[in-house]
């Protein structure tokens, strides 16, 4: 136990040597402060690294190997990325200077000669985890500043043009669809033709840039911002200026006046009023005259200015906003932007605007800054592997999500955010992320607030060692409800002491087959003729009521057969009998509590279990009563045995067992009576 | 017979493997694992069906057992057998003395472990 925690943190070693004795003598060299793994050849070594690249530190490689040797593992290494993620040291007792250099050129790190000597192994070993290590957390640091950097730069834009916006009298919204907006028709353009002078890494400086478009209107006064009715030539001249004196604001920030950023922000501010037949504001430029960024930003502002709510008009729909823009109503632009719009005029349609609504969607953020930083930082290789690896479990997550027709969650706690698979998502009728999970449709609503506690509560009651959470709730699914199985497993953080942060599952509608399961135990509980319980039920339940019911055992049994049946079944048939059976049960249905236990233990014989507070006579006096009587031709009369269970201290079989007795007695001496048990009854039965 | 006195009989350098291995346990260990070794049966039978490939991984892997455990003397012959056949090389006349001097080398050493294995 102990040396498997401890291996657990101890780093991996894959050696891979043909010679068992060689591998054997690394081991020992290396197996106090590593966790050794052996592969024999390189095909071996392949198997281990498909599944575990990711886990291993270090490789140490032999050449001359039977099925593939030492070269053919490096070259199928190059293929798959993996000489990037783990460092390979040479062992071969090969030293010819050909065999090295190849070795090297191939990515070999380090070469250990033969013969092995201890300290030289371990020294090599420990330098050369050491140097990738400080490499990967030199990658890894340089990767969060530049996200942290582009955060920061992000954060500051938005802040800047929401300034503008809330004076604008609306929501910051205006600057998020530009800026989306912006990002979908470049990429499209970029799809279409090279022919401007942008590549893909220049997307998001431009989209920064696009949200500084209406920067300008901070010198225009607030009456004309914001006046509901038309504007006269006068104000509307002062409304144009925004244009001019935006780029003004950034033509004098003149400590960056050659930044990208500002040199873009300047154009769009300036010539995002421009039109593409020359006959826009402030400098009436024509066509390819206007920087790309403008035209393409103009043509976003005016997209979002159709379809959404202003002072002064409603929401035109996507369709019609579309066809104003095509037929000149509401400017002239580009014909290849007007193309790209109709590429991108699906993803508008459906999604732009949850887009915006959940524009709380931190996985695809991250990874598209991070995509970002990759290509504009080509030297960080590292990163770019490790995003094609994500990018592939990605496809692979999201297909067999897509086929298993399950609902897939993520849940973490810190921040409340739970993620469905696209599947389940659409299935539900909800956003693929869900904050706040426990205030949401999804926890209040699919969910029963208490079952989404308590489902919550049994998972953080998990532990790492049994992290599995396996329950059926019902779920309200699109105004149904529905059995479904949630199968959910925590996960934890930190090896040492690990902590709860959240936990992965799938849900798994058993509705039908919970339906028919319940079916089949009403069957086997129940007698098919009268739906009253059988005997076996009725003795589960009364056993589950004295052990742990009520303490003093204040209940009674009643059991009873109808005197001359038999007559019945002879004199009318078997049908007959039948119709009486029914009736007698109807009548000891109608005459109980739908907590009394009530069953048909046999042919013609019926019990019933029932509490009391103080007495029980007139209860039995009651129902007896009202179970006799007349049945078509058949006059109904029955034998009854009643016993307590305080009398038996709790034990089913006996408390039967007197019931029974004291029954027999009344048939014994001229049936159509009841009595309780008493002590003169004791072994009646048996003595017979 | 000390781990020193076997090697001194079978020609082997064992000042040189004590500073490598460190232990003199360590040494004893992993010279017991040579009577496992099954390279030097491999050898033979590849020489013998021509197998000249799997010859040389042999011969090469018999070497590496040698140099790691500085058996200096079977090293020599089996380093001999390893170049001769590197590359594929095709068999030849020369190939039997050769075979004849790492048999001769092998027995000795095999049997000098031997009794060391008795003896524990």
């Amino acid at each position: 136990m102990q040396t498997g925690e401890k291996n657990r943190m101890k780093k991996k070693i894959l050696i891979v040597d043909d010679a068992e004795m060689n591998r054997a003598l690394l081991s020992d060299m290396l197996s106090d402060e590593f966790e050794i793994l052996e592969a024999e050849n390189g095909m071996e070594a392949s198997a281990i690294l498909q599944t575990q690249e990711q886990e291993i530190s270090l490789m140490l490689l032999d050449i001359v190997m039977p099925v593939m040797d030492g070269f053919e593992t490096l070259a199928v290494m190059n293929k798959n990325g993996w000489i990037k993620s783990v460092p390979v040291i040479m062992i071969s007792a090969e030293t010819v200077p050909s065999y090295v250099d190849r070795a090297y050129d191939l990515g070999v790190l380090d070469y250990i000669s033969r013969p092995f000597d201890e300290r030289t192994v371990r020294r090599r070993v420990l330098s050369t985890i050491m140097l990738a290590a400080k490499q990967k957390e030199l990658a890894h640091m340089v990767m969060d500043q530049l996200l942290e950097k582009e955060k920061d730069n992000k954060m500051m834009i938005e802040i800047l043009s929401n300034l503008v916006e809330f004076r604008n009298g609306e929501s910051g919204l205006h600057v998020l669809h530009i800026r989306t907006l912006t990002e979908l028709l470049l990429k499209s353009l970029l799809h279409k033709t090279d022919q401007y002078n942008i590549s893909r890494k220049d997307i998001p400086m431009i989209c920064n840039a696009a949200a500084l478009h209406d920067i300008g209107k901070i010198v225009v006064p607030s009456e004309i911002l914001n006046k509901p009715g038309r504007l006269t030539n006068e104000e509307f001249a002062i409304m144009r200026t925004h244009a001019a004196e935006g780029a003004k604001i950034l033509r004098n920030s003149t400590m960056w006046e050659n930044e990208p950023l500002i040199e873009t922000g300047y154009q769009i501010c300036r010539w995002h009023h421009e039109r593409y037949d020359g006959r826009g504001y402030p400098d009436g430029l024509k066509g390819e005259q206007i920087p790309i960024a403008a035209q393409v930003v103009a043509l976003a502002d005016v997209y979002d200015a159709l379809t959404s709510k202003r002072v002064y008009k409603d929401a035109y729909s996507h369709e019609k906003t579309i066809e104003m823009i095509k037929n000149g109503e509401c400017g002239a632009f580009n014909p290849i932007l007007l193309e790209c719009l109709d590429d991108i005029s699906d993803t508008l349609k459906n999604e732009f605007h949850t887009m915006e609504e959940n524009s709380f969607s931190p996985q695809k953020e991250i990874l598209e800054s991070v995509e970002q930083m990759v290509v504009a930082q080509d030297g960080l290789n590292m990163s770019e592997r490790t995003l094609h690896l994500l990018e592939h479990e990605r496809t692979k997550y999201q297909f067999f999500a897509e086929l298993s027709q399950e609902i897939q969650f993520e849940y973490t706690e810190t921040p409340e955010l739970l993620i469905l698979s696209e599947w389940g998502a659409r299935y539900l009728g909800l956003p693929e992320a869900v904050p706040n999970p426990r205030e949401s449709a999804f926890g209040n609503g699919v969910f029963s607030p208490e079952d989404f506690e308590e489902l919550l509560a049994a998972l953080t009651a998990t532990t790492p060692k049994t992290p599995v959470v396996d329950k059926n709730y019902i779920l309200h699914i699109k105004g149904h409800e529905r059995w479904s199985r949630v199968i959910a497993r925590s996960m934890w953080d930190g090896e040492e002491d690990p902590a709860y942060v959240g936990a992965i599952g799938k849900i798994v509608d058993v509705h039908d087959n919970m339906e028919r399961l319940s079916r089949l135990e009403v069957m086997a509980a129940h007698d098919s003729l009268t739906g009253l319980l059988n005997h076996a039920e009725a003795r589960k339940r009364i056993v589950a009521l004295l052990s742990a019911g009520d303490p003093e055992k204040r209940y009674i049994m009643m059991l009873f057969d109808l005197d001359h049946f038999k007559q019945a079944n002879d004199n009318y048939g078997h049908l007959f009998g039948d119709e009486v059976i029914k009736h007698v049960a109807k009548t000891i249905k109608d005459s109980t509590r739908s907590d009394d236990i009530t069953a048909r233990t046999g042919g013609d014989e019926f019990m019933i279990f029932m509490a009391y507070k103080t007495t029980m006579e007139p209860q039995v006096k009651r129902i007896y009563s009202q179970l006799t009587g007349q049945y078509k031709d058949f006059s109904i009369c029955i034998s009854m045995g009643i016993s307590c269970a305080k009398d038996c201290g709790g034990d089913y079989d006996t408390l039967y067992h007197m019931a029974d007795e004291a029954l027999y007695s009344v048939k014994k001496n001229g049936r159509g009576t009841y009595r309780f048990y008493d002590e003169s009854l004791k072994d009646i039965l048996t003595d017979e | 017979m000390t781990v020193r006195e076997c090697y001194e009989t079978m020609g082997a350098d064992y000042d040189g493997v004590l500073s490598r291995l460190r232990t003199d346990e360590r040494v004893k260990k992993f010279l017991l694992k040579v009577l496992n070794d099954k390279s030097y049966e491999l050898l033979c039978t590849s020489l013998k069906e021509r197998n000249m490939d799997e010859a040389f991984r042999a011969a090469h892997t018999l070497k590496g057992v040698c140099q790691n455990l500085s058996l200096d003397r079977l090293y020599v012959s089996s380093n001999e057998m390893a170049e001769r056949l590197r590359g594929g090389q095709a068999y030849g006349e020369d190939i039997e003395p050769m075979l004849e001097k790492v048999e001769e080398d092998y027995m000795l050493t095999i049997s000098c472990i031997q009794q060391l294995a008795q003896e524990i």
